[in-house]
């Protein structure tokens, strides 16, 4: 068959229609729904790849076991390319749908989505991204970080640098950074912390998407810092390690935010890099006690949501994490209201309630109160050390009175406005 | 038997001069017009929250942009970056206290200055490096938005926009917002239909068939070209700040980058250049066509049973939007549009097909 101007007309409308004459959903019973619809094709790509892989394998894992409660969780997933017009269509969809959480994992969604989650009381998770003052859950009662925000990461590597020489006194901290809002995000808590712990910092902004920095890193070499922090997503990581090595800075002195991975290194080549620090906020590898229950109980029956060799990368860790403190959120809230119904007013309440929650040893014990949705801001150094990343701290939370007169600035600002 | 004719025929003038001479036509128009008002009573929230609002707001965009590259023929790369201007401008003249309706004109005359500057460009240079010059526009404006913390609004970059009230009526929930974004549509639209039967519309016309013909025939090149990047951005401008007030609501400088350029380059060219209807058909297309086969697709794993992985799941529909695209363009280059008057003309003389037009 030929294809010609016809064919190809009637195809397409027979293919943007279809959806329309279709209803694909399907009741069911005793469900608490959860959304999903995260970047798998624009910026994130793999990170989220292998984030929702976590997600939806211990998503899996607590409804092999039986569901919580005999409600079994339904993970949503799609894909909203960062592009605003499909995520609110998903947000919009996810709203009739009746699900109670939406965990976007992006920045940009997540600030554009806050107002409406605010508005229709559905509790938004921002592990890693969003709005950094978030963290005050008196003005944003139902946005949740629940991680470590880019202030309480820069606030631990700081202190990680005060606890190696002892007194910072004098010493020379570099801020290599991508030219975005989220790259120079950092900069206030370390100008306030320059100031009271008395080193000297020095920032370097690259244009973003970061692919070429070749014209940053020579004068990073020649500022001859005591310790160089690169903060950036995606291609951008693997350029500054790779500029770092080719300006022989030395590599254990060099350090970056949560977003580090298997996959960076392997870009760059997993010996050259030996000795980069990261910010963790969870245990990576497969030995913590719900990847081990994942492997043995989902992925070894063939039930994994991806590839094998992804089990226990650091990201696919991340996502494991914030699974298991969503779902930790919704055994509270059944604590509290066994009840239901099943609201996002009912899962907030749970969400907001989680003490010394640890995930079985993965994570720093984490409490989320009706103030604080960071979760305590715990988090740990951890050195590459050619094969995989090994703690280079115990859990330590740092530099959290100065996050917070930051986070409650901006949370001050927010509450101003809108209005 | 649609249109009920044997050829097009006038007796008067005032009758060709109508801006839909054909009794069917106005009926076709009222019946859109009915529709688009009672949609609220019509369609399910989602669809009116999540397509016709956004759908309504893109094509006041498309349009726009559609005069100057379809009317005068100037391209033009930067128009997110128009958009954004208009957005932090209406924004922020309502934070400072102006109301709404006056500040949504504020945005437009900012975007209207700035983007008459960077139009300058077009007054030596044309095609490719016009599209250069505009690009520069999208990154400089780009860069002051996102290194003016007072614009930007401070270290998380973000605006709420407060809500503000439209002729009284508060612009907040599902029903204001639709209405404010169609009344803006309505008049954006009307006027560009009407700048086609202007000497406005025919001085861009000439200047975009070739300029220095058009200087010779008499019509002031510097002057037109101006003014259609002056009307354009201002329409942008526009658009921006009912694109912000009506639909964001939060709004952040990586909401305004190339990739909203290059949609609604996307949309005018897909619907159809220097068509009105086009740049409807266009935002439709470039805005729901991922939408749509993301769900499609979803819908067909899930109902099946199939297990798919998700970046298979999540690359499939971005693979037949490129398709879908490349095939519109192959096959009807005129757009949209174009596929809508072919349809239509075939109607025009039914069944009576050699008749003459």
């Amino acid at each position: 068959m030929k294809l010609n101007r016809r064919r190809f007309l009637a195809a397409t409308a027979a293919t943007l229609t279809m959806p329309a004459t279709i209803d694909f959903a399907s009741a069911e019973e005793k469900v608490i729904r959860f959304a999903m619809p995260q970047d798998f094709t624009r910026v994130y790509t793999f990170v989220t790849a292998e984030y929702s892989q976590g997600q939806r394998d211990y998503i899996t894992l607590v409804n092999e076991r039986g569901g919580i409660n005999g409600y079994r969780i339904i993970a949503d997933v799609s894909d909203h390319g960062n592009d605003l017009p499909r995520a609110i269509e998903a947000y919009e969809k996810a709203k009739r749908e009746g699900a109670v959480l939406i965990d976007p994992l992006s920045t940009p969604v997540a600030r554009a989505l806050v107002p409406r989650a605010l508005e229709d009381k559905i509790n938004m998770v921002t592990a890693f991204s969003g709005r950094s003052d978030a963290a005050d859950g008196t003005a944003f009662p139902y946005v949740l970080p629940l991680s470590p925000n880019y202030w309480t990461q820069a606030g631990l590597l700081v202190d990680y640098f005060r606890q190696q020489d002892k007194d910072l006194k004098g010493k020379k901290i570099v801020f290599v950074h991508i030219d975005t809002p989220f790259g120079r995000e950092p900069l206030p808590i370390l100008q306030v912390l320059s100031q009271k712990l008395g080193f000297e910092f020095q920032a370097f902004p690259y244009t973003p998407p970061g692919n070429d920095q070749s014209a940053i890193w020579p004068q990073v070499r020649r500022a001859r810092p005591d310790w160089v922090m690169f903060w950036g997503a995606g291609v951008g990581q693997t350029v500054a390690m790779s500029e770092a090595v080719r300006n022989g800075l030395p590599m254990d002195r060099v350090c970056s935010s949560v977003w580090l991975s298997e996959s960076d290194m392997d870009v760059i080549g997993r010996e050259q890099v030996k000795g980069v620090l990261k910010v963790e906020p969870c245990v990576s590898g497969k030995d913590p006690k719900p990847v081990q229950a994942i492997i043995n109980e989902v992925v070894s029956k063939g039930k994994g949501a991806g590839p094998e060799n992804k089990v226990g990368t650091s990201y696919y860790n991340y996502g494991v994490m914030m699974g298991a403190i969503m779902i930790e959120g919704v055994k509270k809230a059944f604590e509290r209201n066994p009840g239901g119904p099943i609201t996002g007013l009912w899962l907030n309440e749970g969400l907001r309630s989680i003490t010394n929650f640890t995930a079985e040893g993965m994570i720093p014990p984490m409490t989320v109160t009706k103030e604080d949705h960071q979760g305590g801001g715990g988090g740990r150094i951890a050195r590459w050390d050619g094969t995989k990343f090994v703690p280079a701290t115990d859990w330590f939370a740092a530099n959290q009175d100065v996050v917070w007169a930051e986070i409650r600035k901006s949370s001050e600002e927010f509450r101003k406005s809108g209005k | 038997m649609l249109y009920r004719r044997a050829g097009l025929r006038h007796t008067r003038y005032e009758d060709e001069r109508q801006l839909w001479p054909l009794p069917f036509d106005r009926g076709l128009v009222v019946l859109v017009l009915v529709v688009l008002v009672a949609a609220p009573l019509l369609v399910n929230r989602l669809y009116l929250v999540s397509y016709l609002l956004p759908w309504v707001i893109w094509s006041t965009a498309a349009l726009g942009l559609n005069l100057l590259m379809g009317g005068a023929g100037q391209i033009h790369l930067g128009y997110g970056a128009v958009m954004a201007m208009g957005a932090y401008g209406s924004v922020h003249l309502v934070r400072a206290g102006v109301p709404f309706e006056f500040a949504m004109v504020g945005g437009g005359l900012i975007s209207a200055c700035v983007g008459i500057v960077f139009g300058g460009a077009a007054l030596r240079v044309q095609g490719l490096y016009l599209a250069m010059a505009t690009l520069a526009m999208q990154y400089v404006v780009d860069f002051v938005i996102s290194h003016v913390p007072m614009i930007s609004g401070g270290t998380q970059a973000t605006i709420q926009v407060p809500t503000v009230r439209f002729l009284g009526i508060p612009v907040a929930g599902d029903l204001p917002t639709y209405y404010v974004a169609l009344i803006i549509c309505a008049i954006v639209t009307v006027f560009i239909l009407n700048v086609g039967r202007t000497s406005l519309g025919r001085a861009l016309a000439a200047v975009r068939e070739k300029d220095y013909a058009a200087e010779i025939i008499g019509v002031n090149t510097f002057k037109f070209k101006l003014l259609a990047f002056w009307i354009s951005s201002f329409i942008g401008g526009v658009a921006g700040s009912v694109l912000a007030v009506c639909y964001l609501r939060a709004i952040s400088p990586d909401q305004f980058h190339i990739e909203l350029s290059i949609q609604l380059v996307a949309m005018v060219i897909v619907g159809g250049l220097g068509s009105v209807l086009g740049s409807f058909f266009g935002a439709a297309l470039i805005l729901f066509a991922p939408i749509v086969l993301n769900n499609l697709i979803g819908g067909i794993a899930d109902g099946l049973g199939l297990s798919i992985s998700t970046d298979l799941r999540s690359h499939v529909p971005l693979m037949l939007y490129g398709a879908l695209i490349i095939g519109f363009l192959l096959w009807e280059p005129l757009g949209l549009a174009k596929i809508y008057n072919n349809v239509r003309n075939y109607f025009f003389v039914w069944p009576f097909r050699h008749a003459q037009r």
